[in-house]
């Protein structure tokens, strides 16, 4: 069988050649690939091979209008549709509703909770807490810092004398 | 073949255009009757688009009917910068893909070789020397093209049907399909020689009619 498909055009005369066979071009351009196709046997063949395309498409018909109907079928579908849609949003309007409730107080609460954190931590910042919590410690079981404990049994000793060893 | 936009004159376009925006703006305000116009003006395009794109899917109507739905739904976003046929044939696009993809169609393949007969009348359409006369006629050469059509793949079947079927301009199908123009008119080059490729290798199949079509060959060609 002969090989027929356009494998040859070149590719920067196609779009001309397409607009050659549906009849839109014309001036510069038309000149243009006529002087391409007295050179290019390439382009000739593809031309006459895609050209019979245009006659035979011209036998498939347009899609029909639909009527004067169909705009007036379309619009009922619309309003349908439409009402359904209300429909569904009032069924699950009191359940969106309380969520949003819940949202905002759960915003709320947690506005709150920082806010109150934010304070609290810049009256006793995290370091400050801690040195605090570590010095009163020291004190309480070494309520003579100038003498450090030398040995185990010397803490053994402040512990037992301190408030520690009876609780 | 359906006229395309290109053939009306650019101040009656813009006039058009102007009297568009102008019913676009009152469905955008809530007015039925204003969109239901719009609908009378472009249901034969959205359906001969959804047409061209599904091809003989028994869901055209209700693809369309989904359209409209969708672009009444939105119709308050659309901000008018471009042309709302544009917008529109963008949406109709979209949602025959979505169509396509949510059913899983597989394009239509023809098994069975076409009769000596049908052969026979498509080269008769071709040469031009004998146009069907009848309806009934004219409907079965459209199922023959519909054959050798569906060898196609079908993206550029598409185009080559939306084009010289259903009447869309070059530039209209670049804007809805998102593609430049040059690349619209060299697929379209192309997919036509592939539709004349399937034709010969059909008639290449009977070879007293390939030899009939040699003496009767069209010189439509010549510049």
């Amino acid at each position: 069988m002969e090989a027929r498909f356009n494998q040859g055009a070149c590719p920067e005369f196609e779009a001309l050649l397409e607009d050659h066979l549906t009849g839109e071009l014309s001036g510069a351009d038309a000149k243009k690939l006529a002087e391409h196709l007295e050179s290019c046997a390439a382009c000739s063949i593809a031309l006459e091979q895609a050209a019979p395309s245009v006659e035979l498409l011209r036998a498939v018909p347009a899609t029909a209008d639909p009527g004067p109907g169909f705009s007036r079928v379309v619009m009922a579908r619309i309003r349908e549709e439409m009402s359904k849609r209300g429909e569904q949003k009032s069924i699950w309007l009191p359940f969106v509703s309380l969520a949003w409730r819940f949202a905002a107080t759960a915003t709320l609460a947690l506005a709150v909770l920082v806010t109150f954190d934010a304070v609290r931590h810049s009256q006793y910042g995290p370091q400050t807490n801690l040195n605090y919590e570590t010095v009163s410690e020291t004190r309480d079981l070494f309520p003579d810092p100038s003498s450090p404990p030398a040995n185990r049994d010397e803490v053994l000793m402040m512990v037992a004398d301190t408030d520690h060893g009876k609780h | 073949m359906a006229a395309g936009a290109s053939a009306i004159s650019l101040p009656a376009r813009a006039r058009k255009r102007e009297e568009e925006a102008e019913l676009v703006r009152l469905a955008q305000s809530g007015e039925e009757a204003a969109f239901e116009e719009l609908i009378r003006r472009h249901q034969q395009r959205v359906f001969g688009l959804v047409n061209g794109i599904l091809r003989r899917r028994e869901d055209v109507e209700d693809v369309v009917q989904q359209v409209f739905l969708k672009v009444f739904i939105s119709i308050k976003r659309f901000d008018l910068r471009a042309a709302f046929s544009t917008w529109l044939y963008k949406i109709t696009v979209n949602e025959c893909w979505d169509y396509l993809r949510k059913k899983k169609v597989r394009p239509l393949v023809y098994e069975t070789d076409l009769s000596e007969e049908q052969v026979s009348r498509l080269d008769g359409v071709v040469s031009a020397e004998r146009p069907p006369e009848s309806p009934a006629r004219r409907a079965e050469t459209k199922d023959l093209l519909e054959q050798l059509l569906d060898e196609l793949p079908e993206r550029d079947r598409e185009l080559l049907v939306l084009k010289e079927v259903e009447g869309f301009s070059v530039q209209e199908l670049a804007e809805m399909l998102e593609l430049n123009v040059n690349t619209v008119k060299v697929r379209l080059f192309r997919v036509r020689a592939r539709l004349m490729d399937v034709y010969h290798r059909r008639v290449d199949l009977h070879p007293d009619l390939s030899a009939a079509k040699g003496r009767s060959k069209t010189d439509g060609s010549k510049i």
